[in-house]
């Protein structure tokens, strides 16, 4: 399955924090032919592992999380759901927006939306806080207790699909974009002897506190790490020192990354002629790689990202060169890797 | 194909006002062997005359807009993302992050807003100005851009239906396609008496294609389909609700365009009664129909309307009840042969 599918299969899945399995189903059934072991936690990370069969072998990780965004049913009133969210969503999205309720089988809804009349003065084009909206499914307030139990998560609706020349957009894309990448990164190297165990890494629950990696790491052990997750992409409304698509792979820099690593990678793209970009992060870098460094004794942490625009809406858009660049970038810093 | 798969194929349909011929063409095509006399003016109105079992001397007149609220394309910048404009009433809380299809290629596009993580909480707690969003179509510079779009292009929100919960329906431009459908079940069957149906556009921007569909028609009764704002969600009460989805069909006295004929609004609302049919009024004077131009067109036209209630309406996600389309139909139906008798 090429990366662009693989992708758009994973963005299709409902994963929201805490109820990755979905996800995890699908990515296990595509690693287990390519790995020696799958294992798992109490968590629920996936972990695939090739072993290059040498005793007390080192080894190298990819990290990408499967989790994303979402919703919590809190109660039902008068046949409406109401909500909280999981991880960061931004309520201005929310109004008029079609959600998936993950029940078994799910339950579609709509977010209502006040009509613009019934506000009071000052209240036009204010945000309605998420706790002040409702999700519509249709249904009287007996069969929707019925339907849906308190602490159902639910999702946006929809997959990703092609957007203009080459860029994709959609729900989730933060970060399965970046799951499907280093998927396709373990397959790439699995004719190719390494020496050192490799383990790829999809994490769950990154986007409540990097929860997932945290355990997962700690229970794996790696020597190195290449964290690969998406960052913010310049808009023509956002600020200036932000990355850009299609100026490739975003390196990071800064003290929550392995100098070494770090160094290696901008190496390699050079070496390869990859584009890539420098980004800049002076202290946490709101990714994985934070909860990875500084597992057990510390940990040669790497951070690769991929630039997005609309980071946590139902409309995120990546630029497919991009997103190979970064595959190419890993997959030829891995083959060269000496840890 | 039953009303409520008539009408979905119609909400699928692109037609913001001034474009309503993807729409218009829908209706002709599947309208013309039904019809006995068809008239187009200038402005793009569709109106159908049909023979019924009566004639009648003083024309009859049924109408629904065919026309949606969208977007225009005012700009382009210099990286490839599109300025626009609202066409008709839009709340831009249900703007952002929203899916849109540009001009008559059809460009897919999203609307565009810096990630939430880039704004102040002053900026996250109000919805930037429409001057400030953006659409993106995924164009690399302003003559990728420029190659596909044109300023003044339409656009429409995303396609698409989603039949729901118990009964349910969830599409764009409900508002009046709900009208649109009725009516044109309404051609495809028989009449008690003779009518026209006047399929108008440009309602959204000030119920401009009805006047003069009025005009052309000089109707003595008009009956007007459409689709009415439900505030039936948790948190508003009483009143404000204005009407809610599943307690029936609305038969509207007033709103801010239209005192319904007193008469009218009484045989409706008896026959309604008469025929079990559930039907509610509106309890806020709010919003307008198209009947605000007809009643006013010449020497004065008796008016009334039938109304769908509809959730989230001029959004990409309005909600209707499917039974009271159906209500909407049947009541129809009863007026003509009330008229007939």
């Amino acid at each position: 399955m090429e990366l662009i599918e693989l992708t758009k299969l994973l963005c299709a899945l409902p994963g929201p924090s805490g109820s990755e399995e979905a996800v995890y189903r699908r990515c296990a059934e595509y690693l287990r032919p390519l790995s020696d072991e799958i294992t798992t936690d109490p968590l629920g990370s996936l972990r695939a592992i090739r072993r290059c069969g040498r005793p007390n072998a080192k080894m190298l990780m990819l990290d990408a999380h499967i989790d994303e965004i979402g919703f919590v049913v809190t109660g039902v009133k008068e046949g409406f759901l109401s909500f909280d969210t999981l991880g960061g969503v931004d309520a201005r999205m929310l109004p008029a927006r079609e959600v998936k309720v993950l029940t078994d089988p799910p339950v579609y809804g709509v977010i209502d939306t006040m009509p613009p009349h019934l506000l009071a003065p000052g209240e036009d084009g204010k945000t309605i806080p998420a706790e002040k909206l409702y999700i519509d499914i249709g249904m009287t307030q007996e069969a929707a207790e019925k339907a849906v139990p308190i602490g159902t998560p639910a999702v946006y609706v929809g997959g990703c699909d092609e957007l203009g020349e080459g860029q994709l957009c959609g729900k989730s894309l933060d970060d399965r974009t970046c799951a499907a990448i280093i998927m396709k990164v373990y397959e790439d190297l699995k004719d190719k002897p390494l020496p050192f165990d490799i383990c790829c890494q999809l994490s769950t629950q990154e986007e409540v506190g990097r929860r997932g990696a945290a355990v997962a790491a700690w229970d794996m052990e790696p020597d190195v790490a290449l964290v690969v997750d998406v960052t913010h992409a310049k808009t023509p409304d956002g600020p200036e020192a932000l990355t850009e698509g299609l100026h490739g792979p975003a390196i990071g820099v800064g003290p929550n990354l392995n100098r070494a690593v770090t160094e290696g990678l901008f190496r390699t793209a050079e070496a390869r002629g990859i584009t890539h970009q420098t980004e800049p992060l002076p202290g946490d870098s709101g990714t994985n790689a934070a909860a990875i460094q500084i597992s057990r004794q510390g940990v040669a942490t790497g951070l690769v990202s991929l630039p997005l625009k609309y980071m946590h809406t139902p409309v995120e858009t990546v630029w497919i060169d991009d997103m190979t660049a970064i595959r190419a970038l890993l997959t030829a810093y891995i083959e060269e890797a000496d840890l | 194909m039953t009303l409520l798969d008539t009408m979905e194929t119609l909400c699928c349909l692109d037609g913001v006002s001034g474009r309503e011929d993807e729409v218009r063409d829908y209706i002709l095509e599947r309208a013309m062997p039904f019809a006995d006399e068809i008239r187009t003016d200038p402005m793009g109105n569709l109106m159908i005359f049909k023979k019924g079992d009566r004639p009648r001397t003083a024309p009859v007149m049924l109408c629904a807009h065919m026309d949606e609220v969208g977007l225009m394309v005012t700009g382009v910048t210099a990286e490839g993302y599109l300025r626009f404009d609202t066409i008709g009433g839009i709340d831009r809380r249900v703007l952002i992050g929203k899916r849109v299809y540009v001009g008559p290629m059809r460009v897919k596009g999203v609307v565009g807003s810096k990630a939430f993580h880039l704004t102040t909480a002053e900026q996250r707690r109000t919805l930037p100005e429409i001057e400030s969003m953006y659409i993106d179509i995924g164009a690399p510079d302003k003559a990728a851009a420029e190659a596909q779009v044109s300023l003044g292009d339409t656009v429409a929100f995303e396609d698409g239906a989603t039949r729901f919960g118990d009964g349910y329906i969830r599409a764009k431009a409900i508002d009046d396609r709900a009208g649109c459908a009725v009516m044109l079940e309404l051609i495809e069957s028989r009449l008690s008496c003779d009518c026209w149906f006047a399929f108008t556009v440009q309602e959204e921007v000030g119920c401009r294609g009805a006047a003069v569909a009025a005009r052309s028609i000089q109707p003595q009764t008009a009956l007007i389909l459409e689709g009415t704002t439900a505030a039936d969600i948790p948190g508003v009460e009483g009143v404000a609700r204005t009407c809610a989805l599943g307690q029936g069909v609305v038969i509207p006295f007033m709103d801010k365009g239209t005192i319904y004929h007193k008469g009218l609004y009484q045989d409706l609302t008896r026959l309604a009664e008469e025929n079990g049919i559930p039907w509610q009024t509106k309890t806020r004077i709010a919003g307008g129909t198209d009947a605000s131009a007809i009643q006013r067109a010449d020497t004065g036209v008796q008016v009334a309307a039938l109304s769908v209630p509809v959730r989230n309406i001029h959004s990409p996600a309005c909600v209707a009840k499917e039974s009271e389309c159906q209500d909407q139909y049947k009541l129809a139906r009863l007026f003509l042969q009330y008229l007939a008798e």
